[in-house]
């Protein structure tokens, strides 16, 4: 049992078993094949007779010269031949990533060698390549044939678009459909030769990913030399070789399994929990990593289930205040992504196994593969609520899991975004879609209240986001009643007002003399000792102010200043800067924001007047 | 100038069968609330949900119950009304009653809630061929060979299911009622909800009687009983069961009339959880 499933809080998950038929949200664990895995040097089993390997492990497996470009890949068969890449012209020396598990070998670079002679084999090779931009469109893997001029002989590569009936796998000139995509993902092809089958033809048996695709009968002599390639693809992102081996004699199923399960565990980064999107039949080629097994497998959220209301959006600035006194300050930010946002994402109306796969959903998210070596595991890639941006990163932390009735079920996933940037000029999570915010052009038209757009201009202040304060209009807006005319009917200040339901609390900044055994005496301290801070609510707004209120709030990073007129009865204009705010999504316009402004002393202009008087005493 | 339309020209079907009904009403409820700024204006009116409708019928039983009116069964489905003309997808039942009174036909009452938008200003009247085309009903429900059986309503409240059961009267009238709530779960950004799911399923039985047997205990008293819905001839058309607690037990008289015990058969309808 993969230990995947047993690090799960849930029940009744197991291996996929393509003889089973599965329904809707049901989970499955795939690991290519249900059994053991074997290391292609292990003996335990019996001699296995493995003739040659080849692969990254160890820095011992190459041999390279001063520039660490590859003049040698070893084998890990003793006694057995090396692949040498020794032509002067160093441009064709495979360059070894000592970092990486595989051997990147592009354009005009090579690999070859001889000795390799088996007239019965099966041979696996593990590899990742990118399409080919050359006419025809192949993509080299191997060759096995001296010969150089018969050029249909001793070939295995690939071909066609990444798709079911256009992808193939070549051996020679006989295609076969390839059942699992070729491209930018790892592929286990495995070769069976046997030239004296107990009936039938000398033949290739081909499988790709432990799918059997196909038999090449009568092939040709080449693949009985001893000659091997690793070359010829004019493609500059070239194949990416991460294990070639071969055992002499054709092996049977259970050990093919064995190793291309190894394999699979090793290299491939697509296996663990599959989520079934719909009931899927029995069938060989609904395996979760074919292409028919994309339309009923997944291990996207967003393909399982949808947000409901309810769910909400916390931001908050990560700032460092310096004080100055006289209630003068400024905020250095922490570092160059200030602004921390977390999500609860809210999903209910779940029935009970629709619950335990959101659930599992969750407690596997720690399983993704890591984003680099220097990082760690993925997030998960989500589509979150209007107004945010889709596609977003997000690492789930927490989950609660309530269920008031039988079969229903309420589960809240708190998250959090790491990799997003108030860098980014489009936004951070409200963004310039050219949808709901457009870029401004004179012939821009229809245009409502709210309406938000962005203003290009080579000239800084006043390029960003303005917001439409006009009467509704199907028209283009006049160049005088533009973002930055005349009589612009745009504004970019705070214009949106709070609830009428507010409260305002004010901390005047004393100083305070406790006299012993006896009384107080407070002190101003300083000017601006009545520095504001306070919190505003805008409850149940639409859609689109909403939008028009978080776009402004996303713009402002967290840490920009802007002007804020305050309500009755004190109706004064302040600079604040707004470090925190939450958005939740109540119901289809009816949108909650609530925000905390801090009142900023000195204007947010470019020159402003700092009152501190400064005494020199001689 | 808008037509009047007449009782009798008007269709009403519930998932494509003909509902030969007495009454029927139709409203749509918008739950706002009003959005007031801090300078004093009203901004607008917010919605607090979706637009919740209402239908509710009375009909006469002229057949087996359908399915979908099984209120306290699993089948969160949706149904489809018909009224006037128009059709109303997403409706959901959410209860059943009726009352038996002796040699009454028996008039049943069902009350769905319903979502999604219903272009109500296309009413109109069914056409005469299509009126008279509609088969007439063999059989009406009725009080006059409809029962409720007794023999092993009260199992005795100190030995249990099996022990000896209190003696009852004369059954004079009874009535049954059968609800559940139906909440509602939306996706973000939609107005109509994607499952309307069935809470708090319960069934009562309500009956008059010369005599109910001992009173009831602090547990109350466990009753279990089937109703059986005939028409004037004695043809069966549907039944009704309730197994749950009498939890009230009531004795009244007044001037001209028998003292008559009222009682009230509570049960409270489960689901065993099925293993995921």
């Amino acid at each position: 049992m993969s230990y995947i499933i047993s690090g799960l809080n849930i029940q009744n998950i197991s291996e996929y078993d393509p003889s089973q038929q599965y329904l809707q949200y049901d989970i499955v664990d795939f690991q290519l094949i249900t059994g053991r895995s074997v290391y292609p040097s292990y003996t335990g089993l019996g001699n296995t007779g493995l003739a040659f390997w080849f692969n990254n492990d160890l820095l011992e497996d190459f041999q390279t010269d001063s520039n660490f470009l590859v003049t040698g890949w070893v084998n890990k068969v003793q006694l057995s031949g090396n692949l040498y890449q020794d032509d002067p012209d160093i441009t064709k020396r495979p360059y070894v990533d000592f970092n990486e598990n595989y051997i990147n070998v592009n354009a005009n670079q090579f690999l070859t060698g001889t000795g390799f002679n088996l007239s019965s084999q099966t041979l696996f090779l593990c590899f990742n390549a990118a399409p080919s931009a050359a006419n025809d469109d192949s993509v080299n893997l191997l060759q096995i044939d001296k010969e150089l001029n018969f050029s249909n002989s001793g070939y295995l590569k690939i071909s066609g678009e990444d798709k079911l009936g256009s992808a193939k796998i070549w051996l020679d000139d006989s295609s076969y459909n390839a059942r699992c995509s070729i491209y930018n993902t790892p592929n286990i092809i495995t070769l069976v030769q046997n030239p004296s089958p107990s009936s039938g033809p000398a033949n290739i048996k081909i499988r790709q990913n432990g799918f059997e695709i196909g038999q090449y009968n009568n092939f040709y002599s080449g693949w009985m030399s001893g000659f091997l390639s690793l070359s010829g693809n004019l493609n500059s992102q070239g194949v990416a070789y991460y294990d070639l081996f071969s055992f002499s004699g054709a092996l049977s199923e259970t050990e093919i399994n064995y190793y291309e399960k190894y394999l699979f565990e090793k290299y491939f980064t697509n296996g663990g929990l599959y989520f079934a999107k719909q009931n899927v039949p029995v069938s060989e080629a609904c395996s979760p990593i074919t292409y028919t097994g994309q339309s009923y497998w997944t291990q996207d959220i967003d393909d399982l289930f949808s947000l409901n209301y309810g769910s909400n959006a916390s931001f908050s600035a990560k700032l460092s205040a310096l004080n100055f006194g006289d209630g003068y300050k400024t905020n250095i930010s922490r570092n160059i992504n200030s602004l921390n946002a977390s999500f609860n994402l809210e999903y209910d109306g779940l029935t009970d196994k629709q619950a335990k796969a959101l659930i599992a959903f969750f407690e596997n998210t720690p399983e993704a593969p890591v984003k680099s070596l220097y990082e760690g595991y993925r997030g998960v890639n989500i589509n979150l609520f209007s107004p945010y941006k889709q596609n977003a990163e997000l690492y789930f932390l927490d989950i609660n899991h309530s269920t008031p009735y039988n079969n229903i079920n309420k589960v809240s996933i708190a998250a959090e975004s790491l990799f997003e940037s108030n860098l980014n000029y489009k936004g951070m999570f409200v963004e310039l879609d050219e949808k709901n915010i457009r870029t401004y052009s004179n012939t821009l038209s229809n245009f409502t209240y709210n309406d938000v757009v962005y203003f290009e201009s080579s000239d800084f202040n006043k390029r960003g986001y303005y917001f439409y304060t006009g009467t509704d209009t199907t028209s283009r807006i006049s160049p005088t009643n533009n973002p930055t005319g005349a009589n612009s009917y745009f504004t970019k200040d705070f214009y949106f007002k709070t609830d009428i339901d507010y409260n305002i609390t004010e901390k005047i900044r004393v100083i305070t003399n406790e006299l012993n055994g006896s009384t107080k005496q407070y002190v101003k301290d300083g000017i601006n000792y009545n520095v504001l801070e306070f919190d505003l609510a805008f409850t149940k707004r639409s859609n689109k102010e909403a939008l028009a209120i978080l776009k402004f709030l996303d713009d402002k990073a967290g840490f920009k200043t802007f002007n804020y007129t305050l309500p009755q009865p004190y109706n004064k204009t302040i600079t604040v800067y707004c470090p925190e705010w939450n958005h939740t999504y109540n119901f289809y316009n009816n949108n909650n924001i609530s925000v905390k402004f801090i009142e900023f002393k000195g204007a947010a202009i470019l020159e402003t007047d700092f009152n501190t008087k400064i005494d020199f005493v001689s | 100038m808008a037509n009047f339309l007449n009782y009798r020209n008007i269709d009403f079907k519930l998932n494509g069968q003909n509902f030969y009904a007495t009454q029927v009403s139709l409203s749509a409820q918008a739950s706002v609330s009003p959005v007031v700024l801090s300078d004093g204006s009203l901004l607008n009116y917010a919605p607090e949900g979706a637009v919740v409708g209402s239908l509710g019928c009375e009909f006469y039983l002229t057949g087996s119950l359908p399915s979908f009116l099984n209120i306290t069964g699993t089948d969160e489905n949706s149904i489809t009304a018909n009224f006037a003309g128009v059709s109303i997808t997403g409706v959901y039942p959410k209860s059943i009653s009726f009352s038996v009174e002796p040699f009454q036909p028996i008039l049943l009452s069902a009350e769905f809630d319903w979502y999604g938008n219903v272009k109500v200003e296309d009413f109109k009247e069914q056409s005469v061929s299509s009126r008279n085309s509609k088969e007439v009903p063999n059989y009406i429900a009725s009080a006059f060979k409809s029962y409720l059986k007794t023999d092993t309503i009260f199992q005795s409240f100190s030995s249990g299911p099996t022990g000896p059961t209190d003696n009852v009267g004369n059954i004079t009238s009874f009535s049954y009622n059968a609800s559940a709530d139906r909440p509602a779960f939306y996706k973000i950004d939609e107005v109509t909800p994607f499952r309307v799911g069935k809470l708090n399923k319960t069934c009562e039985v309500s009956l008059s009687s010369n005599s109910l047997g001992k009173l009831i205990s602090i547990n109350g008293k466990n009753a279990s009983t089937t109703i059986y819905l005939k028409d004037f001839y004695g043809d069966a058309l549907t039944t009704f069961a309730i197994s749950g607690v009498l939890n009230s037990q009531s004795y009244e008289v007044s001037e001209g009339q028998y003292l008559l015990a009222n009682a009230s058969i509570q049960q409270t309808v489960t689901e065993t959880k099925t293993l995921v």
